[in-house]
């Protein structure tokens, strides 16, 4: 009898109900996560936005916060040094804090960079140069969030890895926080990748409110053919560039441009599959779930994420308007030859933002079709945000 | 790195608004030297591919036992050899061909056109 009574105890001081009082508190942060876990799965399966990457990150939050899973636990201080045992192994580490090395290492994130190199056509930037700086103009809302943050009073750090969402580029923000504010890593990544999952509806007024109908009617000339060997010097050239201006932006685009290489040089069709493909998928996957884990509502539910997802989309709203803003100073200086529209898509977020202007574009003029001429500031927006992501690691790392 | 731990508590809004203004010229700065080394590259890259086009185009007639082009059928809305353009812009051209092709019952990957010209005006 006394038997039966130590099981049950040992099995009720083991169970997840149990861990929800622990330490005579009712932890209900994490079953709100639970709940907003839930929410994103809705969005993610029944509304279909964004399931690759927010299928594994809502999962990866459900995970994270199953009381006395202790699938993020870190005994041993591998990564977190909060809650050490005394005498535990490596091995005792929760599989997901595992995993997450790839994050806190930055391997994901630079993978994730060779397949969207490997899946990426530079032609219409090689085709038009001058996008680039539409991508560049499009980094704006990195900087003026960075003071705003500033302003809020977070570090320097803190405001750097908050500003990098304006990039609209989730493996660059997960880059950049991981090494300069890792405690804000969850919140960062998840606004990061919900404003890139939303920027058909965020885009759209900003574009409408700084352009006239008839700059939003402009047809752009057509772009000429790019050959196969300006595809092949293109990456090699942008990456000694860039790495000799700022060597802190090599591993983001160098992976970049290792993918595209093996895309555009034709002689390693397996590689370029695999990248594209296979170790795409994979380190989405990780990428996601361990991205998800770090939001446990113990450190999640705050004030400052809020703020973080305010500075967000402030970040992503200026981005825009600088993209947009140049592209109103190309049509005055080429005079009408540019759509204004298309600096939006500055912003990275490829394909999205420039689908956003190929559709905005269509509304005020069924027969323009600017899809092709967006694609060049829209991968212009990569190299764009990586380059700012490389400076603010040089300022503050 | 220019900002240590000590600094990092705090930042003045002088300093974060310079550090902004150096950092989104520093984007523009790379991007811009970017786009000019790509025209660059893209001019010599182009000039090279047109000097070996040419030297193949005259090369060609002087090799008789040179090999026939491999039999390679071209898409349908191809047509065949390099195409020069004087004053007619591709859309207007790609209209031109398809024309030329339907009125003569030729399909288009059969076709070879050297050149489209626009020879009068409609400014004069």
């Amino acid at each position: 009898m006394e038997m039966i009574k130590n099981v049950l105890v040992g099995l009720w001081e083991a169970s997840g109900i149990n861990a929800l009082f622990a330490g005579g508190v009712f932890q209900w942060r994490n079953l709100v996560m639970i709940l907003v876990a839930c929410v994103l799965l809705y969005f993610a399966i029944a509304k279909k936005c964004e399931p690759l990457l927010l299928v594994p990150i809502a999962f990866g939050i459900l995970l994270a916060n199953l009381p006395g899973a202790g699938l993020m636990d870190d005994p041993t201080g591998l990564m977190d040094t909060s809650n050490v045992v005394a005498g535990a192994h490596w091995y005792e580490t929760g599989v997901l804090r595992l995993i997450y090395a790839g994050v806190k290492s930055s391997v994901f994130p630079c993978l994730i960079f060779l397949g969207v190199g490997a899946m990426t056509d530079f032609g219409p930037l090689l085709s038009n140069p001058v996008s680039l700086l539409l991508g560049a103009a499009a980094q704006l809302g990195i900087y003026v969030a960075f003071i705003i943050a500033i302003l809020m009073g977070f570090t320097p750090q803190e405001a750097a890895s908050i500003a990098i969402i304006g990039g609209a580029d989730g493996p660059t923000a997960i880059f950049v926080a991981s090494k300069l504010a890792a405690e804000l890593l969850g919140p960062i990544a998840i606004a990061a990748y919900s404003y890139m999952a939303l920027i058909p509806f965020i885009q759209p007024p900003i574009m409408k409110l700084l352009t006239t109908e008839k700059e939003r009617k402009v047809e752009m000339k057509q772009l000429r053919k790019v050959s196969k060997t300006e595809k092949i010097v293109f990456p090699v050239v942008v990456l000694l560039i860039c790495a000799f201006i700022l060597p802190s932006v090599a591993p983001l685009l160098g992976m970049l441009m290792l993918g595209n290489l093996f895309r555009e040089c034709g002689v390693v069709e397996r590689l370029s599959d695999t990248a594209q493909n296979a170790l795409m998928n994979i380190v989405t996957i990780m990428l996601g779930l361990t991205v998800g884990a770090t939001a446990n509502g113990q450190n999640f539910l705050q004030i400052k994420t809020l703020m973080i997802v305010a500075l967000g989309l402030l970040a992503f709203c200026f981005s825009t308007a600088g993209g947009v803003l140049l592209g109103k100073l190309l049509y005055v200086i080429t005079k009408g030859k540019v759509n204004p529209l298309i600096g939006a898509a500055g912003v990275s977020a490829v394909p999205m933002a420039a689908r956003v202007a190929q559709t905005e574009g269509r509304k005020y003029n069924p027969t323009n079709f600017l899809l092709m001429h967006a694609m060049g500031p829209n991968v212009a927006g990569v190299i764009g945000s990586a380059v700012a992501a490389g400076f603010l690691l040089a300022m503050f790392k | 790195m220019l900002f240590t731990s000590e600094y990092s508590m705090k930042m003045g809004i002088g300093e974060a608004l310079l550090t902004a203004v150096i950092g989104i010229a520093t984007v523009l700065m790379i991007l811009a030297i970017i786009a000019l080394l790509i025209m660059l590259v893209s001019k010599i890259i182009r000039s090279i591919e047109a000097k070996t086009a040419k030297l193949a185009d005259t090369g060609a007639p002087a090799s008789p036992t040179a090999a026939p082009p491999a039999a390679v059928p071209l898409p349908d809305t191809e047509s065949q050899g390099e195409l020069v353009l004087e004053n007619v812009d591709e859309p207007t051209a790609a209209v031109i061909m398809a024309i030329v092709s339907n009125k003569s019952g030729i399909p288009l990957n059969r076709l070879c056109f050297k050149s489209i010209k626009l020879l009068e005006d409609d400014k004069k």
